[in-house]
């Protein structure tokens, strides 16, 4: 792909990565077949601050969990109110970070496919 | 004394290993009387981060050992206070107000060690907490 597209994805996408995954993430978008690029503009990512608002609003309930895909953990947070406060005080620490690294293994699931 | 001063890290790394000590503080202040919630804090955020990069995961051990190595201190002063003023089992004598100070001088070093730590590894700056550093270096490897 024209390496001018993906600096363009790039710089519109950035907040929704780990800065120490934009090279790699660069890379392969590079080596990608250039019909290929509409299926990664169509990946709806998860904005992390959006997701730390949740996580402040209504972590105790695992709202933020359920957002970002891991109902599992959301579950887990619900039946124990926010791991009795405590797990929602760490979620507000780690939940930018979860989401970025749910945001990348979207585009990564969709790299493999295509 | 190893001194990595320049381990390359970047503005989300700094962020994310700052946030486990400031995360450590932020505990402190929502479970004071109890001796553990900062630790049991520490802990979900140590195993949240195991598989993060180098730097993260060294802060965040180096967090955790900094709340385990006070730990003990407070829980003991902690059920010392209860035998005294809940149960009466004990009073108070020369021996507890000796053994109270100390372990609140002993907190208050750990809490300057982890705010320092916490504004110090945002600058990019990798901070060891005096002894607690070398113990750290034990416990986190390089390759994950």
């Amino acid at each position: 792909m024209e390496s001018s597209k993906v600096d363009m994805f790039l710089m519109t996408n950035s907040k929704f990565f780990e800065s120490h995954q934009l090279p790699a993430i660069r890379e392969q978008l590079l080596n990608l077949d250039e019909s290929k690029m509409i299926n990664i503009q169509m990946i709806e990512f998860k904005d992390p601050t959006t997701i730390l608002i949740v996580s402040i609003l209504a972590g105790a309930l695992g709202i933020d969990r359920f957002m970002i895909g891991d109902t599992g953990l959301g579950i887990g947070k619900l039946l124990t109110l926010g791991g009795c406060g405590i797990w929602s005080i760490v979620d507000l620490f780690l939940i930018m970070g979860a989401t970025r690294q749910k945001n990348m293994e979207r585009l990564q699931n969709v790299l493999i496919m295509s | 004394m190893k001194n990595d001063l320049h381990i390359p890290s970047t503005e989300h790394e700094r962020e994310y290993a700052s946030n486990g000590y400031i995360m450590s503080l932020v505990a402190v202040m929502a479970g004071l009387p109890i001796p553990v919630v900062n630790l049991i804090a520490s802990l979900i955020f140590f195993l949240a981060n195991r598989k993060a990069t180098y730097f993260v995961r060294w802060h965040s051990t180096q967090a955790l050992l900094s709340q385990l190595s006070v730990v003990g201190f407070n829980s003991a002063a902690f059920w010392w206070t209860i035998s005294i003023f809940f149960f009466h089992e004990k009073e108070v004598n020369n021996d507890y107000m000796a053994y109270v100070i100390a372990v609140i001088v002993l907190n208050v070093l750990e809490l300057i060690g982890t705010m320092i730590a916490a504004v110090r590894v945002r600058k990019g700056i990798h901070y060891r907490i005096f002894i607690i550093g070398e113990f750290t270096d034990i416990f986190v490897k390089e390759s994950n």
